[in-house]
């Protein structure tokens, strides 16, 4: 539980990025920012998080003390680690959702929580693990909310909000749903409407908490898409929870392992998903075979000493 | 439900065509306005034809439309306004026009009664919809953040211990509802509020109001103290005019607008505050500048009615089942469906006790509404799998 044997395992953030490039070769362009496409004047934003103390008020300690991380910018870094390991926290402490005992968020170099609200809102979005909506919303609505940072108190919907949403609509290709209404979809459907919703928010920064989970295969591959579709056509900087780490491993630049709310390790995907870390962070003996389609991980047995 | 790519584009040009006010052109919000309309109208001709000076419906309509006031600006501001403000404007000093028996009556005792009845019916519509938004929970009645336990306190107060401030009692009574909200907002902070945290200070600031409101009744000795303290804390409309037209009217106009307004950051509460947070909302402000615009509206009404209960509760009930769960259209719903509720129930409470025993008798309107609401819950229970939920 204490923090000395941080980064034992770990890999400097800043020395592998050049090193990045995944399985398929794709990876690196974005990486290396060499390749902005028309829309995004600016370069990609920064998203760091330093010396984050983040915790529950009712809990005794801090389910992370003190971590820092860096998302590179325009890339996915994917977090993962076994179920309590402070990733969703984590993600929830970049995303202001939880204010920071100590330490602080920065993007593009401004402390989040000295932003305007709503300014920040357009910098960085957040797709939660679990939301709710009143059953009667149809899904063209609902992707409308997302544009509510743009729009001042009395404004009207605008041109521009029109082409984000329908932007945002075609990218979760849920346009065969905009007419339906939210509480008639499945569980697969309701999630790309809900992901729809936070691209049209139209964000630098992404924050994704476990989309995957609970969705069959079609709507895992559907969500993954969409996220890479991010990766290699726009400049938005992506932080995913995933479970699943080979699907992590496929989706993401780089990776960053938590356990016990520590991170163990950061890098590229084919540094990460060993079979030493995933004893180590999983507590699982594994057979990791690299394929072309990314890391395949058999689990073998659950590893049971302490 | 059908439809692609096609249907994509066409969908972003009706959005931009809608502009601002399109949406308030919904079959089912319209069909929903004229139905209530039609009630506020109905119910309305029957106060004013019954009474102890009954007239035919035909005489009630000529009544109402008597152009010796309707055509006169002196006389509409006279009852709008009030007089000493009449004549200011007008600059008029003489004395005004005669008017006909029933037509005194109808609009000097029997109108304006159905006129506070719409104003009520209103405000309780919307402050019931904030709320339920606010605490996201269909439960949630304008009296549900303590209103109407400091409201009847006050009153109690003022009746019992300060007979002298009595004049005063529908500001102080507004006034009691507001300071409770504010009490219980200041028990359910810490580092921001919650709907749960609300709604549980809401019932602690209820429990201990309502039992010193309940103890205040020993220390009344006069029955006609009770009974007035009755009035007041069932919700009451015998004896209103148009004195509390003129004292509901502008802050009814003032809660209206701004919940109109704010339906907006209604719809966004409504996703959960995780989402409206990371949106960008400024969710502590929003909810309490929004739960204000519901205690004004909630005090408004209890300053010319008292505490009727059940209306705030059923009609953004009936409203969302009707129209869906968008708040623009929510809201103005309210503004139609809360006054037909109020109008029926006090045809009701004035003429009910006549037509069943021919005594001469008005019960409170909340006696009313309690008993149209409960029925109406039992009907939704049974009909839905899961309340509670919004």
């Amino acid at each position: 539980m204490s923090t000395d044997h941080v980064n034992t395992t770990g890999i400097d953030a800043t020395n592998s990025r050049d090193g990045s490039a995944g399985p398929d070769g794709s990876n690196g362009v974005n990486a290396s920012g060499s390749a902005p496409d028309e829309s995004a004047v600016t370069d990609p934003s920064d998203l760091d998080g330093e010396d984050l103390v983040l915790g529950y008020p009712n809990a005794e300690r801090p389910v992370i003390d003190g971590e820092s991380i860096a998302a590179e910018p325009g890339a996915v870094t994917a977090l993962v680690g076994p179920n309590g390991s402070g990733k969703s926290t984590l993600l929830k402490g970049l995303a202001t959702q939880l204010e920071p005992a100590d330490g602080s968020v920065l993007v593009d170099g401004r402390d989040v929580h000295a932003m305007d609200t709503k300014a920040l809102a357009r910098k960085l979005g957040l797709l939660s693990q679990e939301s709710t909506s009143p059953n009667s919303i149809t899904v063209e609505d609902l992707v409308y909310h997302g544009r509510y940072p743009h729009r001042g108190f009395f404004e009207r919907t605008t041109e521009e909000d029109a082409h984000a949403v329908e932007r945002a609509i075609e990218l979760a290709g849920c346009g065969h749903l905009r007419e339906r209404e939210v509480g008639s979809l499945s569980g697969g459907q309701k999630q790309l409407a809900w992901i729809a919703m936070v691209l049209a928010q139209d964000t630098d920064v992404l924050l994704l908490d476990e989309p995957t989970t609970f969705l069959d295969m079609h709507h895992q591959m559907e969500v993954m898409e969409i996220v890479e579709t991010l990766r290699d056509e726009s400049d938005v900087t992506v932080v995913v929870v995933l479970h699943d780490i080979e699907q992590a491993a496929r989706l993401a630049d780089r990776m960053v392992a938590l356990k016990d709310g520590e991170i163990r390790a950061r890098g590229a995907p084919e540094e990460i998903v060993t079979e030493e870390l995933l004893a180590d962070v999983f507590r699982v003996d594994a057979d990791v075979v690299q394929t072309e389609n990314g890391p395949r991980v058999t689990p073998l047995r659950a590893r049971h000493e302490e | 439900m059908s439809g692609g790519q096609s249907v994509a584009g066409e969908g972003a040009t009706r959005r931009a065509s809608e502009g601002r006010i399109g949406w308030l052109f919904d079959p089912a919000l319209i069909t929903v306005a004229l139905a209530s309309v039609a009630v506020v109208v109905a119910g309305g001709l029957v106060q004013v034809s019954f009474g102890t000076y009954s007239m035919t419906v035909g005489e009630a309509w000529r009544a109402v439309l008597d152009p010796a006031v309707l055509l006169d600006p002196r006389w509409l501001l006279n009852f709008l306004v009030g007089e000493g403000l009449m004549r200011s404007i007008t600059g008029f000093q003489g004395e005004l026009p005669e008017l006909a028996h029933g037509t005194l009556i109808v609009w000097n005792i029997r109108l304006p009664r159905v006129f506070v009845a719409v104003v009520v019916g209103m405000n309780l519509g919307i402050s019931g919809a904030i709320f339920q938004a606010v605490t996201r929970n269909e439960l949630a009645s304008p009296f549900i953040l303590g209103v109407s336990s400091g409201a009847g306190l006050m009153i109690l107060l003022t009746l019992v211990v300060f007979g002298g401030l009595s004049a005063f009692l529908p500001l102080i009574a507004a006034l009691g509802g507001a300071v409770a909200f504010l009490i219980v907002y200041a028990i359910a902070w810490k580092n921001g509020t919650s709907p749960v945290r609300l709604v549980l200070a809401g019932v602690i600031v209820g429990t201990v109001f309502g039992s010193l409101q309940t103890a205040l009744f020993f220390f009344a000795d006069d029955i006609n103290v009770v009974q007035s303290a009755i009035q007041w804390t069932t919700g009451s409309l015998t004896g209103t005019d148009w004195a509390q037209v003129r004292m509901a009217l502008p802050w009814t106009v003032v809660a209206v607008l701004l919940s109109l307004a704010g339906s907006r950051q209604l719809n966004l509460l409504l996703l959960g505050e995780q989402t409206a947070k990371s949106l960008g909302m400024s969710i502590e402000k929003v909810r309490f500048a929004l739960s204000g615009v519901a205690v004004l509206a909630a005090a408004a009404s209890i300053a010319v009615a008292g505490i009727v209960s059940f209306v705030g509760l059923i009609v953004p009930h009936m409203v969302r089942n009707l129209v869906g769960s968008d708040y623009k259209r929510v809201i103005v719903g309210c503004l139609f469906v809360g006054p037909a509720l109020m109008v029926a129930a006090d045809v009701g409470a004035r003429l009910g006790m006549g037509a069943i025993t021919g005594a001469d008798a008005q019960i409170p309107v909340g006696i009313v509404t309690g008993l149209i609401g409960g029925p109406y819950f039992l009907y939704l229970m049974r009909k839905r799998q899961n309340m509670g939920e919004l």
